[in-house]
């Protein structure tokens, strides 16, 4: 690795440099985005293809102005400070604050592992394996991988897992739709405020821009240890990211509207969505979309946790790393076993109301973002900080107005459910 | 002056503790306290007040008093003035809570919960730093609900877990251009301890640490130092200061350290040494890293056959702060070509007026300089020794492999 590094920055052909520098320095952005369609992203993008179609497709490209703006200032905060976000929320706002948003971080995040748990079921169920097998067996894995393998190796098989979201890419060109069609869509969007759509429209922005991605990112950019100057690599990376995690999600939708919506079948989970292809598209529709689902929960159940663990640890002050012994970093694995356990555990239960905990793990993702968000922006903009690297005016303007935005859909998300 | 003090106090019962005026009305409330720099117990001299909107400096002698109220004449509250004094002084809440600091004591880094100050003649000074739970808990407000509920279910005293001032290193704000002072608490440590610390140090601090230690130390520390975090703190310091740092590392794990670096930079570095070690350093970049050459270094003694052991003990003697190997004496004619190894034992247990080449064993056991480093660890378990010689095609005497680089091939990640 090392050599390699070497050969590339030594290297004189400037593109190739280029190119191979990005290489290297990316993971961080595309891995938090991809992570990003887990079992509750995939749920949501399904039910807004079934039941609007095409109708909200453009929204797409909003949110996804709207992840790149926000996962930008992580990253940068990241590369300029070499600290997490909860490290910097601690030091800057105190104990007080950081103890409450710690624990409204801990219940979203336990809400996020649970439905991604809940989606491996639900995926595997797919394909004939009961609950019971696949969801111990996948917890002892995710468990396996952190405290067993190095960051180096988790990271390269997040990227490899990366790939396999082509099967939702795969699915939508099997169903062949009309591109035409499709095309405008995104050219003459058409904005109605029927209740129903709003709601739907703000569960896709939520389930895009969640809490958890902003500390796990700056923490992985940070873990790189990347520098200023190759800032730059890092960024297009978040740039990519956040590209990849939205023709994911265009073609999820693309896929139920062509299919579901045309022929009017009703869905509630992913799992439906799943089974109600075999008929209309083929069984190998049906496979590859499980199949993407139980890659993208077990993906995100591996990151979930562990990221849990670290901000926590972090923000309060406790040790954390798992270069270190149980009896060194007890609260560490403390969190990080007691998520999985937790997580795996829940699902477990017979006739568990999944639907209503989703939700709840949806209005606590509601609730604690809006706070992480202005965090993020007095922390971006504290020149002690950030140095000649806070936001300009025009970046400052376009990040406040997203995140405003974004604190007002989920405000609306938040009563609309209660 | 009684301004009617307890006994001690929290930095939790100052931080937003409202301030009065001697008519009892509300004037301001308290939003730092600000404390002389000074060893070992920093005293407080005064504190910082939030008031219509501005933050003022309060001199401690302005306090009328402290309990039950904390009160101010009203004259004094109108010449606060927003300036601090010109004394060498530490706003405690800026520079110290909620920051990373080094435990120079149990040699680990933590994070500062909250501050304990002792009264000492009126006056109060720093004595420790919790960085307990139970501090945490105070902060928040929940000390009494969570210790009677610990003490309910479990009759379990949740304890303070103070740190004594003296022992606690800043590594934030001012403090850094302070650490020529304070930097004999980080002195304490043993190598291998702060290696961790900077390690478990992100960003700033830790590039700040490093900078504040001197050669000796920095390249101490330096070795035990993961590879990749070893080339990021060298290439933030200046070409002069890596130099002298490398200069005083053992040569093979300097010779590791350069060979992660981009060339033109360990060239460098190179130049600004003393040619000689600049020399030893170029030979053992040479060799690849997984081969015998690469784990070997050339800080080891070699002497003639014909040497007495009396000055050879000299020798040894003398060579000694500078040796990666201190275990054998190695023996080489006049081309270098590796005749014999005597080991220390061998010289204790010799007389001192015989020649090396009679005291020294048979055979000797030596690995090729492109031996995998594999079989380097092989030759170490079989012939169970502290170190190994290294030898070219012609058996000259190129470099000593110590135990320690061997410790590295088998558990890259332990310590």
């Amino acid at each position: 690795m090392t050599n390699y590094i070497k050969w590339v920055s030594s290297s004189k052909r400037s593109l190739w440099r280029t190119i191979g520098l990005f290489f290297i320095l990316m993971g961080p952005g595309i891995i938090t985005s991809n992570v990003d369609n887990d079992a509750g992203g995939i749920t949501t993008y399904s039910l807004a293809g079934a039941e609007f179609g095409l109708k909200l497709i453009w929204s797409l490209i909003p949110i996804m102005i709207a992840l790149i703006v926000v996962q930008e200032m992580g990253a940068r905060m990241g590369v300029v400070t070499g600290k997490g976000l909860s490290d910097l929320i601690r030091e800057k706002f105190g104990a007080k604050i950081t103890f409450y948003l710690m624990i409204g971080v801990f219940l979203t995040n336990m809400g996020n592992v649970l439905s991604e748990f809940a989606g491996v079921a639900a995926g595997m169920e797919v394909f004939g394996v009961n609950k019971f097998i696949s969801v111990p067996v996948s917890a002892f894995l995710v468990w396996w991988m952190v405290v067993k393998g190095t960051y180096k190796s988790v990271e390269k098989a997040f990227l490899v897992a990366c790939v396999f979201y082509i099967s939702y890419v795969i699915t939508g060109i099997i169903v062949k739709p009309d591109w035409g069609y499709v095309l405008e869509q995104f050219v003459h969007p058409q904005l109605s405020f029927q209740p129903s759509e709003t709601t739907m429209l703000i569960g896709v922005v939520g389930t895009t821009i969640a809490p958890w991605m902003q500390f796990y990112l700056q923490a992985s950019i940070v873990e790189k240890g990347i520098k200023i100057e190759d800032y730059k690599f890092a960024r297009f990376d978040v740039v990519m990211g956040a590209v990849m995690v939205h023709i994911v999600a265009f073609f999820i939708i693309l896929v139920c509207a062509e299919t579901l919506f045309k022929h009017g079948v009703r869905i509630e989970t992913a799992k439906d969505a799943a089974l109600s292809l075999a008929p209309l598209a083929g069984k190998y529709c049906t496979y590859l979309f499980a199949f993407g689902l139980v890659n993208a929960s077990l993906f995100a159940a591996s990151i979930l946790p562990l990221s849990t663990a670290y901000l926590i640890c972090e923000g309060l002050g406790w040790e954390a790393g798992i270069d270190k012994k149980f009896a060194e970093a007890p609260q560490f694995y403390g969190f990080y076993s007691l998520i999985i356990f937790l997580g795996a555990g829940i699902i477990l239960y017979p006739n568990l109301p999944l639907i209503p905990i989703m939700y709840f793990s949806q209005v606590l993702n509601g609730m604690v973002l809006p706070f992480i968000l202005i965090f993020m922006l007095f922390l971006i903009n504290d020149k002690k900080l950030m140095m000649n690297h806070t936001n300009g005016p025009v970046f400052n303007v376009i990040a406040w107005v997203t995140s405003i935005v974004m604190i007002a859909l989920t405000l609306l998300l938040i009563i609309r459910m209660l | 002056m009684d301004q009617n003090l307890k006994e001690f106090y929290f930095f939790s019962d100052f931080l937003n503790r409202r301030v009065y005026n001697t008519s009892r009305q509300r004037v301001g409330k308290i939003s730092d306290l600000v404390a002389e720099r000074a060893e070992p117990y920093p005293m407080i001299i005064g504190m910082m007040v939030r008031t219509k909107g501005r933050e003022m400096y309060l001199p401690w002698e302005k306090i009328i008093q402290i309990e039950p109220q904390l009160t101010l004449s009203a004259k004094e509250l109108m010449d606060l003035k927003t300036s601090l004094p010109e004394k060498d002084i530490i706003l405690l809440k800026e520079e110290v809570m909620d920051k990373q600091i080094v435990d120079t004591f149990g040699a680990k880094v933590v994070r500062v919960n909250d501050l304990h100050f002792l009264r000492v003649d009126y006056r109060l000074r720093l004595v420790h730093v919790d960085a307990g739970f139970r501090g945490l808990m105070r902060r928040v407000g929940w000390e009494k609900l969570v210790d009677q509920a610990l003490r309910w279910f479990f009759s379990y005293v949740l304890p303070n877990q103070f740190i004594s001032w003296k022992y606690v290193q800043l590594l934030s704000g001012s403090d850094l251009l302070q650490l020529s002072v304070s930097q004999k608490k980080l002195s304490h440590l043993h190598p291998a301890d702060l290696a961790d610390i900077i390690e478990d140090l992100s960003g700033r601090e830790r590039s700040a640490i490093f900078h504040a230690l001197d050669a000796e130390t920095a390249a101490e520390a330096l070795e035990e130092i993961d590879p990749k975090i070893q080339k990021a703190l060298i290439e933030t310091i200046s070409v002069e200061k890596a130099s002298d740092i490398v200069e005083e590392m053992s040569p093979s794990d300097a010779a590791d350290l350069l060979a992660d670096l981009p060339e033109e930079r360990a060239e460098e570095i190179l130049e600004g040494m003393e040619q000689e070690k600049a020399e030893d350093l170029r030979e053992l970049l040479v060799h690849p890293d997984e081969t015998a050459g690469g784990l070997m270094t050339t800080a080891y003694l070699s002497l003639t056959p014909g040497v007495t052991v009396e000055t050879a003990i000299a020798r040894l003697k003398a060579e000694a702060p500078n040796l990666d190997i201190m275990d054998y004496i190695f023996i080489v004619d006049e081309e270098e070509i590796l005749q014999g190894v005597v080991s220390i034992r061998d010289l204790l247990t010799a007389h001192s007026q015989q020649t090396l080449a009679e005291i020294q064993p048979t055979r000797v056991v030596s690995v090729k300089l492109d031996e995998d480093q594999n079989e380097v660890v092989e030759a170490f378990a079989k012939y169970g020794f502290r170190a190994l010689p290294v030898v070219d095609e012609e058996g000259q005497l190129k470099g000593v492999i110590g135990f320690r680089s061997v410790l590295d091939v088998l558990a890259p990640d332990a310590g």
